[in-house]
């Protein structure tokens, strides 16, 4: 469903209209307006959305929405977001340094300071498939433990060994006192009674 | 709370407006100093110009902007609201919020349009559009 490019592969995917950025070893990258990104995408540099960006974004650098630039998703900024005048963000946002320009529009919740950017690890959305495995190992540590009890069964089995006998006995004494000779008695007291009343 | 209600209905002026800039659309002024500290809710016909420290609710049906070294714990709602000083709680601007270079906000915020200038610092949530005025305004 969604597309997950990291590195080297999003750079590839993204249009070449370079050269706003920045210097040197920062690499910068540019979502043209044409382009559309649907996932996550992680860029060590910086980042500039002139395009349509529904997912993820995870930047080292700076990361500007301008000139139409729509970005659906959370962004996370190590340095600075840049919402300009006719950009659009919608998401949640990390980052150290924000900057939203009049004619902007932005909605989400936004963490600053190094605290956020420290707490936010990008593995846990895309490690939610590890579920599917979490049941076959519940049902192992049973059978596990069942060989470990053997070794100390022994003493176990020699406790109701000695209360058997006596259990038996007692039982079969109780039984004795005859009951239902009596029981058959009452019976025939409470016929009788009724008998009388309509003979007078 | 122990919120004492003050609704200011006369110009109480910390600073006066003889400058001329507090009427200059016609709307009165309510200034704070910043020596100046209010605790408690404020419902003002005109524009407020926070300094020192504020405390409580301020509705105001002009502009309010907080100062840079003010410090509010305040719920503000307001036309336009500029923010320059430290303010927690939350921001409801009817048309445009302004957090300048050295404001600080924790809260969220409602308003129409947003300007942050780079060195703001902001954690909340924000929420941009035509909003319906929350609470029991004034």
């Amino acid at each position: 469903m969604t597309l997950s490019s990291t590195g080297p592969a999003a750079k590839n995917r993204t249009s070449a209209s370079a050269g706003n950025g920045s210097e040197g070893n920062h690499s910068s990258l540019v979502l043209g307006p044409r382009d559309r990104l649907v996932g996550l995408l992680y860029v060590e540099g910086d980042l500039r959305v002139v395009g349509t960006v529904e997912g993820e974004l995870d930047v080292t650098g700076s990361v500007e929405i301008d000139d139409g630039g729509r970005v659906t998703g959370p962004v996370t900024a190590r340095d600075r977001l840049v919402v300009g005048r006719s950009g659009v963000l919608k998401g949640d946002v990390r980052v150290a340094r924000l900057v939203v320009e009049d004619g902007a529009t932005f909605i989400g919740k936004v963490s600053m300071g190094k605290a956020a950017l420290e707490a936010p690890p990008k593995p846990p959305e895309v490690a939610k498939p590890p579920e599917a495995v979490k049941p076959p190992e519940a049902v192992k540590p049973p059978e596990t433990v069942m060989a470990p009890e053997a070794a100390i069964a022994p003493e176990a089995v020699k406790a109701p060994e000695a209360v058997k006998p006596q259990v038996p006995v007692k039982a079969v004494q109780p039984v004795k006192p005859a009951q239902p000779i009596q029981a058959t008695k009452p019976p025939d007291r409470k016929t009788k009674p009724p008998d009388r009343k309509r003979r007078f | 709370m122990d919120v004492q209600e003050a609704v200011s209905e006369s110009q109480h002026v910390a600073s006066a407006d003889d400058n001329g800039d507090g009427k200059r659309d016609g709307q009165r002024r309510f200034t704070m100093g910043p020596n100046d500290s209010l605790e408690g809710k404020l419902v003002y016909d005109g524009h407020v110009h926070v300094d020192g420290r504020a405390e409580g609710e301020f509705r105001v049906t002009g502009n309010l902007d907080v100062a840079s070294g003010a410090t509010a714990r305040i719920l503000i709602e307001a036309t336009n609201v500029t923010l320059k000083g430290t303010v927690e709680g939350s921001v409801a601007a009817r048309d445009k919020l302004t957090l300048g270079r050295g404001a600080k906000l924790s809260g969220d915020i409602a308003a129409r349009r947003l300007q942050i200038d780079d060195g703001a610092s902001l954690n909340g949530h924000v929420r941009m559009g035509d909003f319906e005025q929350h609470g029991s305004g004034g």
